[in-house]
């Protein structure tokens, strides 16, 4: 058991650690079902609940990794940012998910 | 049958043709296959909350694959006599107007799948979609109402008799 926890501990080298805050994951996670549909700077800031800050701090880490991209939008006259994941966001995304699903023993 | 045909035929009834690269028509796409879900139409494509309000992510999948068929309305489907009744009403009501259309699939999935109190709803629109201004979430709201909660008998009897003394006064006031 301990070998399989080490062997489970040592497959985390093969993740971004920078993924690895609660917001970043919750990011990572609302934007990934969305898929390329997306959602915009102020439907994240209000469904999940984070300050401009650290809001926009997080988004530019993960765009810098290369997990999200963003554009410029008009919805109703008024001019809004959207946001969405790109496929190696989606990837880092399932090897994170799958990795976590071990990690916590998920289903067993 | 693909269950997108069935959609494609509700969106040729009521004049949509969604460009999946415009934001707005992707929006209206899934608050419209929503409030037909809250409605009672079964497309196959139910809703969850999500950060954009209620949402199908399969239906997202749809429109990217199958974006030309959306656009063009291409579909053999035909919708019968009480679908089309439907189509009718929600383009009355809501026309195709984005923030209406997500305020009252919001309002409406709260109070219909989570069931939630009238208040509550209203408070949970108010949280997810801060954004839109107070008249703008009222209207949405009254027009999620209009759509979605037919009259009972007993509401019938109940305005029935909440208006009777208006009524029976603007009666009296005509005999003079």
């Amino acid at each position: 058991m301990q070998n399989d926890v080490l062997s489970i501990l040592n497959e985390s080298q093969a993740l971004n650690a920078k993924i690895f805050s609660l917001v970043r994951l919750k990011l990572l996670a609302s934007l990934a079902v969305l898929g390329p549909d997306g959602a915009t700077y102020r439907e994240l800031k209000a469904a999940l609940d984070i300050s401009d800050g650290v809001l926009y701090s997080n988004l530019n880490v993960l765009k810098d990794v290369g997990y999200l991209s963003s554009e410029k939008i008009t919805f109703e006259g008024k001019e809004l940012e959207l946001f969405t994941i790109t496929d190696e966001g989606q990837e880092e995304w399932t090897r994170t998910r799958i990795w976590l699903c071990r990690f916590l023993q998920c289903g067993e | 049958m693909d269950r997108r045909k069935k959609v494609i035929a509700f969106f040729r009834e009521l004049g949509f043709h969604p460009d999946i690269t415009r934001f707005d028509d992707r929006l209206v796409a899934q608050k419209l296959v929503c409030l037909l879900e809250l409605k009672g139409v079964d497309l196959g494509y139910p809703c969850s909350i999500y950060v954009r309000g209620p949402y199908s992510p399969d239906l997202t999948k749809d429109l990217y694959e199958f974006s030309d068929e959306f656009e063009h309305n291409t579909t053999e489907t035909r919708l019968n006599a009480r679908e089309k009744g439907t189509a009718a009403q929600l383009e009355r009501i809501f026309g195709l107007k984005p923030i209406l259309l997500e305020v009252g699939a919001t309002y409406g999935h709260y109070t219909m799948r989570e069931k939630y109190s009238p208040r509550q709803a209203q408070t949970q629109v108010k949280r997810l979609k801060p954004f839109y201004s107070e008249a703008q979430v009222a209207l949405g709201i009254s027009k999620a109402k209009e759509f979605l909660f037919e009259p009972t008998g007993k509401d019938l009897t109940e305005l029935k008799k909440e208006t009777s003394i208006w009524q029976n006064a603007s009666l009296k006031s005509l005999e003079h």
